[in-house]
């Protein structure tokens, strides 16, 4: 990367527009599509935008189409290889097929980091999460 | 094309926008602005479980609440196209193949000058005319 450009969200992500990049989203969705846009805020634009979901070694994928994603919102942005990207030892399956699965294994993880959550704050005297405007 | 120009470009289009808690509106967008509010109109609301549904005849939503919004594809493209009309429109008016002079993106080559306050005037600096 150019060194004179600091690194700023704006500077670090020139190189990234017109790649085919992954987005994770604080809810855990991962995302692939082409960077088109972004800003100071790391609002990011993603074209032809597909949705991942991952089930002991399958996955599959849902075509979304353009996004705007509010920067908040972004866990992680990374660029895919295009060369390396079928080297993945799984097996794409169809979506409604994995979808069930997905769902049950989201809420078997919810539940235990409810059960954490609470031994922590109960007994641990962690504050509690999802106070206000966390949850929005 | 900024995220929020993007957003501007889709007044009177059809949208998705998901909450951060998970709630979906979809409708035609009337209004936004740099916060990223916006207002909907025919509306269609789902809770986070996607198994309640209202429909709604506009309504505001504040920017900070949102996730992401899903727009139409077509919409890059049509802003690109006006980009480029309004690029030659400009052109032609003026009569010379120089656009807007200085300033814009895509700068010239960093570097050299640009610490703060130098003592020198005058040089590349971010003001504007000569």
């Amino acid at each position: 990367m150019d060194s004179l450009i600091p690194f700023t969200t704006s500077g670090s992500l020139v190189d990234c527009v017109d790649r085919k990049m992954l987005v994770i989203l604080r809810d855990g969705r991962k995302l692939q599509g082409v960077l088109r846009s972004y800003d100071q805020f790391a609002n990011l634009v993603l074209e032809d935008t597909v949705e991942r979901i991952y089930n002991g070694n399958a996955f599959a994928e849902n075509w979304l189409g353009l996004f705007l994603i509010r920067g908040e919102n972004v866990v992680l942005l990374g660029e895919i290889d295009l060369d390396r990207e079928d080297e993945i030892p799984l097996k794409q399956v169809d979506y409604h097929v994995l979808d069930p699965y997905h769902k049950r294994d989201a809420e078997i993880k919810k539940q235990r980091e409810d059960a954490k959550s609470k031994i922590l704050y109960e007994q641990q005297g962690f504050c509690k999460e999802g106070g206000e405007g966390d949850g929005y | 094309m900024l995220p929020l120009s993007l957003l501007n470009a889709a007044q009177n289009k059809p949208m998705l926008v998901e909450l951060k808690n998970g709630e979906t509106f979809n409708g035609h967008l009337v209004n936004c602005d740099n916060f990223m509010n916006i207002t909907l109109r025919e509306v269609y609301q789902t809770n986070a479980e996607g198994d309640r549904f209202w429909k709604l005849k506009e309504c505001y939503i504040r920017g900070s609440t949102i996730k992401y919004l899903r727009v139409p594809d077509q919409l890059l493209d049509a802003v690109k196209d006006e980009q480029n009309r309004a690029r030659e429109a400009g052109r032609s008016s003026r009569g010379g193949p120089h656009v807007g002079g200085r300033g814009g993106r895509g700068a010239p080559p960093r570097g050299g000058r640009g610490g703060r306050g130098g003592p020198i005037r005058g040089g590349r600096g971010r003001g504007r005319g000569a």
